[in-house]
């Protein structure tokens, strides 16, 4: 008979892994199972084409929770985050190119307008104390408001003391951050187009919003916040790819007595009167365990690993309604030389940064309107990222890999258009087609191209609908409706089974911060001392 | 600058209906009132417009079924001339293929309707009734009270705050939980969890999306949707509520209950500023240079307008300015208004009397979400709507005092009247001015009723086309809003117009909102206009203590 574990996780992506990292530090015997054959789900790294290294998935680090680095001491355990300084637009004939400079970057957007340049100060201070303020949101339980119990919002009684402190002004700034669109958002500051559009496309990312839906200034916030970390050092890429953070990750929760099984795919999690007593692999293998933590997302937890008739048809009817809707595709190139942007010639410092395709917002928003109407974008947004640049290690010497990611690809398409089998080298194309208008040698220096397409992002990493967050970021599916009303405290409506991934709050991207607090919460269900 | 004659205790800057509102509350509360409206006669946006002799029509609103209740019982208003008339149909959306979905005042003959497309949609068109109008009855709740003061809570507030939270545990789990999930969300995603057919999604969708800036697929629809609801007998299918006359008579009727009140109303007469000292609100000066003073100014006019033109911008202050001028008030809404020499046929509706009866209720062209969607995206880059989303009433059905002449006795000048909701027609537009370019409204509206009604277009004995240009210039809406302030989540509650200022006080002493620019917004209920003057009358009695 087989030993039952204090707790199994299903799923080594990175907030699996915090989760059993804490659990473990708390003395809880902790099992991790891995589908793949290495570990990290969505922040990992591989060789694709034999040298090249890509972080194949997601690709920058910016909001992981310096908490947890600190408390899972992951510098000791190989975390290397590498900066990445600025954020260069090439347009045709001009650029805009933001750095980590202060100083710099005010000189460059005093070209484009003296008036944003003022305003870009003050918003910066302003984006500081809104990041400021909600940080604490990050790590709460979110409360049920149609629950009794009053100690459940005791943490949002703190939240609204700290919020009447604010002065009027930034207390009407933080509605507009949960409510406005971006681009309606940063109109109220800038003029100049392709600023607006490059600040505004950190609040479409991984949505299957525009810049001009209402609530991507949330989400613009959400990536803020990493980058104000970055007096933290947890702002770039790290050394070895997103593989590098996960392995960190990885390490440290082994350090603490933590179990980790790769190739160990999850058919089922078993359950007994109403409670998980231990998940069943697909080699036929039953481990048992008094606590079930599922990093994967809530409909596949719900509807693929729980025996049918588990769960009250209502609630599986939630579960469907829980909008995924994966919009954002992925091209990996490997290359044997630079892009060379028309506008900015030649090697130099701007490459070293993200490299935004957002000329304007029209162009950021006639990119969803194909997307709204089941097309990939013709004209697509591109985050496009050269790690090796910054981590030479990438690659063999002399070649680079560069990471483009890509905005919109709606991983349900019109039918007309046939399936994303069918269209996955044309949207390769339209995104190279893309690159080469600002940088022409593009297709001269391509060795070998990866196309991602949400389908592909579905398939390999487990990510319904190939969502990258595990559900839209939509106003209401965040805090107390994620991932849904009264199943947002990481609790499900079986016993002892948890959620513990980016389908629960505070959502997606390299955070942690979900793993975190699931696992605080079981550690509270145990009656444990917590942290 | 003249000042003349008598001292008011209150001026109410702007004659709308929420002006009037306000007003007619405030004089039956004592107070010496004054009403001055810019134009020749009050009312607003009901209005009822002379297009030729003889031929009534409304000029931008068309129903007044969102009007509260309570507005109509407390002034009086059946007494002062108001009479409703409402159809049993309140919806008819015929489609390009000839076929139509009708939705009755019954909602089992709604569903009835609904089965030969989908029985799925029958049976699911009551309980979609059933929450729409519970989570309609919370939002009413909402609406009828004043946000409370989030940084001073008084006692008032927490007796309000209680009262809310009685009304949201009222709402049982599932809807309480509902209304949480889906004020956010988009229109398009909230009829689709309950309806299949996109037809039925896109004409519901359209109350989500009316006099916005936003499409079915934007965040927050849902919340215009429900308020649309809010407080009437609206329920899945929306109310249609004529007003016999014309909305003007329901000015009218407004204005009668003023004066009954012991209320003065002037027309003609611009407020060009307001006046204050020491951060205390003193009084109004007119276009003439006239000065008149009070101890209380109302405006019933947009907030915008209020904080960035009539306020000296020294009282107000660069924060808030910079906050007022960044309220959003993006028109979109054109009127198409016409006589017409007979009533036209809609073949989805059929001829003689049943088809007749059809046509009573609001003719909606909204034939599905992308539809919908796609009249939006062109909007976004100030374009107009290629194929628009409509929303026309044809009220001399049910009111034919509209083009009765008894006076002439002669030929009528139009058999029947028909008032045209065109969406999306942006008030920024991208090539070319509005005045140059009025006409393809006209001729756009006509020509998309062509391919439901064939024939409408030889019917046009007279026509009237507001831009959101002369929306703004002839009724004085900032940006062409008929709302005053976008209807969306970031000017909801709390927030509407601003935070800070959404409790109908303004930042300076003694100024007041009481239009559709504060809570719960706009439409023609009343509600903003009587919250105020609820506010405005506890303000005085504290001070008179």
């Amino acid at each position: 008979m087989a030993r039952t574990y204090d707790a199994v996780i299903i799923g080594g992506g990175h907030n699996g892994l915090v989760s059993a990292a804490y659990l473990a530090r708390a003395g809880l015997s902790t099992l991790v199972l891995e589908k793949r054959e290495l570990l990290g789900g969505a922040a990992v790294t591989e060789e694709i084409f034999p040298g090249f290294r890509f972080s194949v998935a997601s690709y920058v680090v910016s909001l992981l929770r310096p908490e947890i680095i600190r408390e899972l001491d992951l510098p000791a355990h190989g975390l290397d985050i590498l900066p990445l300084d600025g954020t260069f637009t090439p347009l045709q004939g001009d650029y805009l190119w933001r750095v980590n400079d202060h100083g710099r970057t005010i000189r460059e957007l005093r070209r484009w307008s003296k008036l944003d340049a003022e305003a870009y100060e003050e918003y910066g201070q302003l984006m500081v104390e809104m990041a400021r303020f909600i940080k604490p949101i990050l790590s709460i339980v979110p409360p049920d408001p149609t629950g009794f119990d009053p100690r459940q919002f005791t943490p949002l009684a703190g939240l609204a003391r700290s919020f009447q402190r604010l002065p009027e002004k930034q207390q009407a700034v933080f509605v507009q951050l949960m409510t406005m669109s971006a681009a309606d958002f940063l109109a109220q500051w800038f003029e100049t187009d392709p600023l607006m559009a490059t600040m505004s496309a950190s609040g479409i990312i991984g949505t299957y919003q525009g810049v001009k839906s209402p609530g991507t200034a949330y989400v613009l916030l959400h990536h803020y916040m990493g980058e104000i970390d970055g007096a933290f050092r947890a702002w770039g890429i790290p050394r070895g790819g997103t593989g590098g953070v996960s392995n960190a990750i990885g390490n440290a929760a082994r350090a603490q007595g933590a179990e980790i099984r790769l190739e160990a795919p999850v058919a089922r999690i078993m359950t007994r009167d109403g409670r998980a007593v231990g998940v069943a692999l697909e080699s036929g293998e039953e481990i048992y365990a008094h606590h079930v933590l599922s990093s994967v997302d809530s409909r596949l937890t719900y509807l693929g690993l729980l025996e049918p008739g588990s769960l009250e048809p209502e609630f599986e009817d939630e579960v469907r309604r829980f909008k995924f809707r994966g919009s954002s595709g992925k091209v990996n190139l490997a290359v044997d030389g630079l892009p060379d942007f028309s506008c900015l010639p030649g090697e130099g410092d701007h490459l070293r940064g993200a490299i935004s395709y957002s000329a304007s917002i029209e162009d950021m928003e006639r990119a969803y309107d194909d997307a709204k109407y089941g097309h990939w974008s013709r004209r697509p947004y591109i985050d496009m990222i050269i790690p090796t640049l910054v981590d030479p290690s990438m690659a063999p010497p002399g070649k680079h890999v560069i990471s483009c990611f890509v905005q919109y690809a709606p991983y349900h398409l019109d039918p007309a258009l046939g399936s994303w089998d069918d269209n996955r080298e044309a949207f390769g194309d339209a995104v190279i087609d893309r690159i080469a208008e600002v940088a022409p040698n593009i297709r001269d220096i391509i060795l070998h191209r990866q196309v991602l397409t949400p389908l592909d992002i579905e398939r390999r990493f487990g990510l319904t609908e190939g969502n990258i967050f595990q559900g839209e970021l939509s106003l209401e599916q965040l805090f107390f409706n994620r991932p849904m009303p009264g199943y947002a405290r990481f609790k499900t409506p079986i016993r002892d089974l948890w959620l513990c991934g980016s389908a629960t709050h505070p959502g997606g991207g390299i955070m942690g911060a979900n793993g975190r607090i699931a696992a605080m919460e079981v550690l509270r269900a145990t009656g444990r001392k917590v942290a | 600058m003249a000042q003349t004659g008598r001292s008011w205790d209150a001026i109410v800057v702007g004659g709308g209906h929420n002006g009037l509102v306000a007003a007619a509350y405030l004089a039956k509360g004592g107070l010496s009132t004054l009403v001055l409206e810019r134009r020749e006669r009050v009312g607003g946006i009901a209005d009822t417009h002379e297009l030729k002799p003889g031929v009534r029509v409304p000029a931008v609103a068309h129903t007044v079924g969102r009007l509260r209740p309570s507005v109509v019982r407390d002034l009086a208003l059946r007494s002062h001339g108001l009479h409703l008339i409402a159809p049993e149909v309140r919806v008819f959306a015929p489609a390009p293929d000839g076929s139509a979905i009708t939705l009755y005042d019954d909602i089992q003959r709604t569903a009835d309707g609904l089965r030969a497309r989908s029985g799925q949609d029958a049976a699911s068109y009551a309980g979609f009734d059933r929450l729409v109008r519970s989570l309609g009855r919370f939002l009413a709740e909402l609406g009828g009270a004043a946000p409370p003061d989030i940084n001073a809570p008084s006692f008032g507030d927490a007796l309000t705050g209680l009262k809310l939270t009685r009304s949201f545990r009222g709402l049982g789990k599932h809807d309480g939980r509902s209304i949480l999930r889906v004020l956010p969300m988009a229109i398009a995603d909230f009829v689709a969890e309950s309806f299949e057919t996109d037809a039925l999604r896109g004409i519901l969708a359209a109350r989500g999306i009316q006099n916005t800036a936003m499409g079915p697929w934007s965040a927050g629809t849902t919340a215009v949707f429900l308020a649309d609801s809010a407080g009437n007998d609206g329920g899945a299918a929306g109310q249609t509520v004529y007003a016999r006359g014309g909305p003007g008579a329901l000015s009218a009727a407004l204005a009668a209950a003023v004066r009954a009140a012991g209320g003065e109303i002037r027309t003609d007469a611009d407020v060009v500023k307001v006046t204050s000292r020491d951060g205390r609100a003193t009084g109004v000066v007119l276009g003439s240079g006239e000065e008149i003073t009070a101890r209380v100014v109302v405006a019933g006019i947009d907030p915008k307008k209020v904080l960035t033109r009539l306020v000296d911008p020294v009282v107000v202050g660069p924060g808030l300015r910079w906050r007022a001028a960044n309220i959003r008030t993006p028109g979109t809404v054109a009127k198409v208004n016409l006589a017409l020499s007979g009533l036209p046929v809609f073949p989805a509706a059929g001829a003689g009397p049943d088809g007749e009866r059809l046509l009573r209720g609001r003719i909606v062209i909204a034939p599905g979400i992308d539809y919908v969607e796609r009249a939006f995206d062109a909007s976004k880059y100030g374009g107009i709507s290629a194929a628009p989303y409509l929303e026309a009433t044809i009220p001399s059905l049910v009111d034919p005092t509209l083009v009765d002449d008894p006076k002439s006795g002669a030929r009528r000048p139009a058999r029947h009247v028909m008032s045209i909701h065109l969406q999306y027609a942006p008030y920024h537009l991208a090539e070319g001015t509005w005045p140059a370019r009025r006409d393809e409204l006209g001729d756009l509206a006509i020509q998309t009723l062509e391919q439901y009604a064939p024939g409408i277009g030889k019917l046009v004995v007279a026509r009237q086309v507001l831009t959101p240009l002369d929306l703004e210039r002839d009724y004085g809406l900032t940006g062409g809003h008929p709302y005053h302030a976008e209807p969306s989540l970031d000017s909801f509650f709390l927030w509407r117009p601003l935070l800070g200022s959404a409790r109908y006080r303004l930042p300076v002493e003694g100024l007041y909102l009481a239009g559709s620019g504060a809570h719960p917004g706009g439409g023609v209920t009343g509600i903003p206009g009587q919250n105020a003057a609820r506010e405005i009358l506890s303000d005085w009695k504290k001070r008179r203590r």
